[in-house]
């Protein structure tokens, strides 16, 4: 039974990390219908940013913040740069850009800081909480996971459902041609969900860098995992990333306690395939939209 | 006023438009008539900026629209209801309305734009909170022509407003188009397939056979002329 609570736990805090890095790449496909598979490298990269800030003895919460900004900057940069010029023409163009831009920059922090194992310091404590006798797999620093999560999610609802911008950015998804005659500057609208999701790919790493001895391919898994999450959730909806991921964390969790950790990645892979035969548009996506 | 002069565009082989030459006067109404693939839409789009010009220019109010952004062509006070509508269905009522005054007005002002077009249109004041999808043909004619005045436009580019309407409906409609344009001094650009309602309404009239103007004259004129009206118009 205590096993079976660990697991939970455990599948749970995953889960709101694959939802963050999985509402990334529903910020970007949504604005420009990409499969951003440059998401974790991204994130690598401004967690490596943060940990150079922190060997410096920079406040620990300016370098969380940082790293946020930075990778708000960064995914703007990215998308002016080069993904822009690559619109209007073939739709497979810019996902291979992203490809090259993963591989791209997981060489360059290998070059830039180094290849070897890093540690980054938790904000709070990793040690399992105790109750009475017994401590479970739930520490001071999963809450911190679980709270900064939470908070990106009801950011993201609040910015898409209750703002100006959030209008714009859903007129811009889902009716790009009509959203510019009315005036909305779409592409400025792309910019901005490419950023949106490098920053919440940032949160992403700066939550799992702790829990790890971290290197510049520290992401890819947790990509695959986030990718995994995006479609059971449906690509395009912000709840569908959060209810995906922890799908895939509890799923992926219990296949690894009680099945063995090595087959956590064929657990992804049946998810995957059980989602895509079943329902391939996800579980959250809207059903295709009447056209009149 | 709006001047288009010896414009033409290419969709890479297909000649969409070819030295076409026209102008919409201030608080008129313009048909602009033709047969399927004459090149009406092709005309609205490349006003609005959606579609570059190949060559000739287009002007409002003496400023070139050519070469400006489709955003910044709405900036200008022109606002275009594209064929088939373009009401967001994933979108409330009130939503889509409100998207077409982003640009320009700041809270207050965004109110009470949103409630003369409520006040213009009872029937959506009614459902403001529904998702567009859940109107009717005529509902959503509506909306889109609300939403394209929602920015207070001098010019209103429509492509067929019509299409898919009971008769009575597209009544009201144009009735609706001809006030505006007395009232407010709105030039109007509609492209219609329903010629009769059309010239009904419209002061001038340009009618396009592939991508030629055949005649831009008067309404009455050209509705006058029955050989013209049996060779392009159908009736
Ligand atoms: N995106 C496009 N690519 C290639 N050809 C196009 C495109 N859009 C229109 N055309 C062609 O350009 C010509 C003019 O089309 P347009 O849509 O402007 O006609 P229309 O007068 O609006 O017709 P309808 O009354 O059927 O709406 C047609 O021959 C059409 O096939
Ligand atoms: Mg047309």
């Amino acid at each position: 039974m205590s096993l079976f609570i660990n697991l939970t736990l455990n599948g749970i805090t995953n889960g709101m990390i694959f939802a963050a890095v999985a509402l990334g790449l529903v910020f970007i496909w949504r604005a420009t219908h990409i499969v951003n598979f440059s998401q974790g490298s991204m994130a690598m990269f401004t967690t490596y940013i943060a940990v150079t800030l922190l060997d410096r003895h920079i406040n620990y919460w300016l370098v969380f913040a940082a790293a946020l900004v930075a990778g708000l900057v960064m995914g703007g940069v990215i998308e002016v740069v080069l993904i822009r010029p690559l619109r209007g023409k073939h739709a497979l163009n810019p996902v291979i850009v992203t490809l090259g831009l993963f591989i791209l920059l997981e060489g360059l922090a290998g070059s830039i800081f180094g290849v070897g194992n890093r540690s980054f310091p938790p904000a709070f404590s990793q040690a399992g909480l105790t109750f009475g006798h017994s401590t479970i797999a739930f520490s001071h620093f999963d809450l911190f996971i679980l709270a900064a999560v939470v908070i990106l999610m009801l950011g993201t609802l609040v910015l898409f459902r209750a703002t100006n911008m959030g209008l714009r950015m859903r007129a811009a998804a889902f009716a790009p041609e009509v959203a510019r005659l009315l005036g909305v500057r779409v592409g400025r609208i792309l910019t901005l969900g490419w950023a949106l999701a490098a920053v919440a790919g940032s949160l992403a790493g700066l939550l799992v860098a702790p829990t790890v001895s971290f290197s510049p391919n520290f992401m890819d898994l947790i990509l695959v995992y986030a990718f995994t999450a995006a479609v059971v959730g449906g690509l395009d909806s912000p709840v569908g990333a959060l209810v995906g991921g922890l799908v895939t964390g509890l799923s992926l969790s219990y296949v690894g306690g009680y099945l063995g950790s090595s087959l956590e990645p064929l657990g992804a892979l049946a998810i995957l395939m059980v989602v895509l035969s079943a329902r391939p548009e996800g579980i959250f996506s809207r059903p295709a939209p009447r056209r009149v | 006023m709006l001047d288009v002069e010896d414009l033409s565009v290419s969709y890479g082989a297909v000649q969409a438009l070819q030295g076409v030459t026209f102008q919409a006067r201030e608080g008129t109404v313009t048909a602009v008539l033709g047969a399927n693939g004459a090149g009406k839409t092709t005309l609205l789009r490349t006003v609005s900026g959606l579609v570059k010009r190949q060559s000739g220019n287009v002007s409002y109010g003496g400023v070139e629209l050519t070469g400006l952004s489709v955003e910044n062509i709405v900036r200008l006070g022109i606002s275009h209801v594209p064929e088939g509508r373009g009401v967001i269905e994933e979108l409330t009522i009130d939503e889509n309305l409100r998207l077409g005054t982003l640009w320009q007005f700041g809270r207050q002002e965004r109110r009470s734009v949103l409630d003369e077009i409520y006040e213009l249109f009872p029937q959506l004041a009614q459902r403001k909170r529904r998702m567009a999808s859940t109107l009717s043909g005529g509902e959503r004619q509506m909306l889109a022509i609300g939403r394209a005045l929602s920015s207070k436009p001098k010019l209103l580019l429509l492509d067929e407003p019509s299409l898919g309407l009971a008769p009575l409906v597209t009544a009201q409609i144009m009735a609706l188009i001809q006030e505006l344009a007395r009232e407010t001094r709105l030039t109007v650009v509609l492209v219609e397939q329903n010629v009769r309602s059309a010239l009904s309404i419209a002061e001038e009239a340009v009618v396009i056979n592939l991508g030629r103007v055949v005649i831009a004259d008067t309404a009455a004129s050209v509705a006058a002329d029955t050989e013209l009206r049996h060779l392009y118009l159908g009736f």
